[in-house]
């Protein structure tokens, strides 16, 4: 019987997830909710919509990215429909005796009137208020006969000052963005040079042909590789190394399990590595660097390496326990047939140069991102990547991050993520279980939804926790990030957790429950190792 | 997403079975369809079109009544709805300008004359439907489980996607 395309199912879950996404759009503007600025509304339909649309894949994610951009700078933007043109309304307070001022009762807002500034800008000034009534009476020394006062606190420029649509556009060319331009530019021409092919039959002859031996080989290069290059492709490339290996195995031989598995964890794990390794880490960086928190390319690789050998040591364990191979040694024919053409060779100086700037950043002081403008330029000039190269980029999924950043922008300053956060009290939480709930939230849910978009929705929170104070002492922005951002690479449990579970499915090499048994485990003793590194290993590198 | 069809399009019976049986590990995917003449084909061809599906390949005797192998292919050039479909002549019986009509008119991708060896057909099958699904499908995983997975795996690291 021919498989059925699941067609009707999929219709359902549009409608669904477009109904839905509509009605969150549609609930703030609604539903007044206190403490939330009216932009804060806006803002909060915007993310639900997202939320519902990126997790039911109603659109394309990269255009649910696309439709934030748009909804930004249409409603929240100084030039859009709601703001352009808008002035805050005026009040002149009437002068009674002394300092005692009468006022409207609109222009107060827990205690304090807002004395404007510019048609645009306030300033809150603290108020003793004597007598309520139709006008309120309040004393006051810092009014004069000349302040002019916002003359409803509801408006909805009160807790928000629009940024240039450009600000929404920009996110397009944040400098993370660029560096993952870079990066793109780097694998797709390693690609184009078969640069990636080559350097893993090099890398792997050392390994010998024991079959644990060849496979931590592979772990090992298709780790470093993922790193650098998108997980996808690398999946993709080290399964043309895989399929001949496997079939040198009869099929009952569990060891063809332990090789597809192999592949797909550990792309997944060494995307954990580096800055360019996985759009989430671009979602980190992004929303730290807007808090005025840099991490260098080479920091980043020093907080993580631990992690990423331990989680691949792990799972090598956990696949040998649970897999025991029968074949004990095997015929590998590995050449490594460099492209010794000219523009492969600028490329290879072009990958060494740009790899050895990201690591020695400490010493030169040129941010990863200018670094990565070098081979994007070095390439084209030299013509190695051409007009085909370049469209062939995945472009889409910077895209995505820029939506993702453009969404944690607003979340920021409308206050919507603050008001999100602030509902519970965090302080009495201690800070480990904190770092716990996090890096739970964001496995489970990473596990269903793009890595990005969960990074997305959980690092803005995370930012205005830490921003707010409300998270109480001891509470680190960099670190809970870093949980987030490391827990949702860490998800790999289902065929749908990541795109190289997916290739490495469809190989039929592997049944689901095998996926899920190692995906439990590096899910839950990853946690727990983040969770270590994070109170006693990365306070160390970051001081 | 719409399914993928094989045909084949061969008057003997006890031939088709042989290249039915041949093919049964692609049909989970790929559907397969007959047609005892050129006639029926075209038929079928519709039908498929109608139904909003593609054909991937065809696998056509030369020799059979009505109108010759060779000519329906070259027809199915000619289609935009068959242009790209994989085309494989099967005959034992083809003279050389027939041949060479075929390749250069049909575009034939292949041809197999009888009679051939066990696997054979299974073989260009799946050579030929793997450069089908690389050149003209977007998601290559559904595919991975029947063809020819180096192939698809090299074709999903050139994409490049993420």
């Amino acid at each position: 019987m021919p498989i059925k395309k699941k067609q009707k199912s999929f219709s359902l879950k549009t409608i669904t997830g477009l109904s839905l996404g509509l009605l969150g759009f549609l609930l703030p503007l609604f539903f007044q909710f206190d403490g939330l600025s009216y932009a804060g509304h806006i803002a909060l339909g915007i993310f639900l919509m997202a939320a519902v649309f990126w997790m039911f894949e109603t659109i394309p994610i990269y255009s649910t990215s696309m439709l934030v951009i748009f909804l930004q700078i249409t409603l929240l933007s100084q030039q859009g429909l709601l703001y352009s043109e808008t002035q805050l309304p005026e009040a002149v307070p009437e002068h009674q005796s002394g300092n005692e001022w009468l006022v409207p009762p609109g222009a107060i807002q827990d205690g304090k009137v807002l004395i404007m500034q510019d048609s645009q800008k306030y300033k809150p000034m603290k108020v003793n208020i004597l007598k309520m009534g139709e006008m309120t009476l309040v004393e006051s020394a810092d009014i004069s006969t000349e302040t002019r006062l916002v003359a409803d606190t509801r408006h909805k420029l009160v807790g928000y000052t629009p940024p240039g649509f450009s600000v929404f556009f920009g996110t397009l060319a944040n400098p993370i963005i660029i560096l993952f331009l870079g990066g793109f530019m780097l694998a797709g021409a390693s690609v184009k040079y078969n640069l990636d092919k080559n350097l893993t039959n090099v890398l792997l002859k050392p390994f010998g042909q024991k079959p644990m031996l060849i496979i931590l080989g592979l772990m090992l290069v298709t780790a470093t590789l993922s790193a650098f290059m998108s997980n996808t492709a690398t999946t993709a490339m080290m399964m043309t190394v895989a399929i001949p290996i496997a079939m040198q195995v009869s099929k009952e031989d569990k060891f063809r399990i332990i090789l597809a598995l192999s592949i797909p964890i550990a792309a997944n794990i060494g995307g954990i590595a580096t800055p360019i390794g996985t759009p989430p880490n671009a979602i980190v960086i992004a929303n730290l660097t807007q808090q005025g928190i840099n991490i260098a390319f080479g920091s980043w690789v020093a907080l993580m390496l631990p992690l990423t050998l331990f989680l691949l040591f792990i799972a090598l364990s956990a696949m040998r326990i649970l897999y025991p191979p029968t074949i004990d040694s095997f015929i590998l024919s590995l050449k490594g047939n460099f492209d010794k053409s000219l523009k492969a060779k600028v490329l290879y100086a072009l990958f060494g140069i740009t790899v050895l700037l990201w690591f020695t950043e400490a010493q030169h002081g040129i941010p990863s991102s200018m670094v990565a403008f070098l081979p994007i330029v070095g390439l084209t000039v030299t013509s190695v990547m051409k007009q085909d190269d370049i469209r062939s980029l995945p472009w889409e999924v910077l895209w995505l991050v820029a939506g993702g950043i453009a969404l944690g922008i607003s979340m920021e300053n409308t206050g919507l993520a603050m008001w999100l956060v602030s509902s519970i009290s965090w302080d009495a939480f201690p800070q480990l279980l904190l770092l716990l709930v996090f890096g739970f939230v964001a496995l489970m849910l990473s596990n269903f939804l793009s890595n990005t978009v969960t990074a997305t929705l959980l690092i803005p929170l995370a930012v205005s926790m830490g921003t707010s104070g409300i998270a109480g002492e001891g509470f680190s922005l960099v670190i809970t990030s870093l949980v987030i951002g490391a827990a949702c690479n860490m998800a790999m449990l289902l065929p749908i957790s990541t795109p190289p579970n997916a290739i490495a499915m469809s190989t039929g090499f592997i049944k689901t429950p095998d996926m899920v048994k190692i995906g439990i485990i590096i899910g839950l003793v990853g946690i727990v190792a983040v969770l270590v590194l994070s109170q006693l290993y990365w306070p160390l590198i970051m001081n | 997403m719409s399914d993928i069809y094989i045909i084949c399009v061969e008057d003997e019976p006890q031939v088709l079975d042989v290249v039915i049986r041949d093919l049964e590990k692609l049909e989970e995917v790929f559907p397969i369809e007959i047609a005892h003449s050129a006639d029926e084909a075209r038929q079928l061809i519709n039908e498929i079109k109608e139904e909003g599906n593609k054909i991937g390949l065809a696998i056509c005797d030369h020799i059979m009544p009505g109108d010759k192998g060779v000519d329906l292919m070259i027809e199915m050039q000619k289609d935009p709805f068959t242009e790209h479909t994989r085309k494989v002549l099967l005959t034992g019986q083809a003279g050389l300008e027939e041949t060479i009509e075929a390749v250069n008119k049909a575009k034939l991708n292949r041809y197999i004359a009888k009679p051939w060896k066990p696997q054979h057909i299974l073989e260009v099958a799946i050579e030929e439907l793997t450069t089908y699904v690389i050149d003209h499908e977007k998601e290559l995983l559904p595919y991975m489980s029947v063809l020819d997975q180096e192939r698809l795996q090299q074709a999903i690291r050139n994409k490049g996607y993420v």
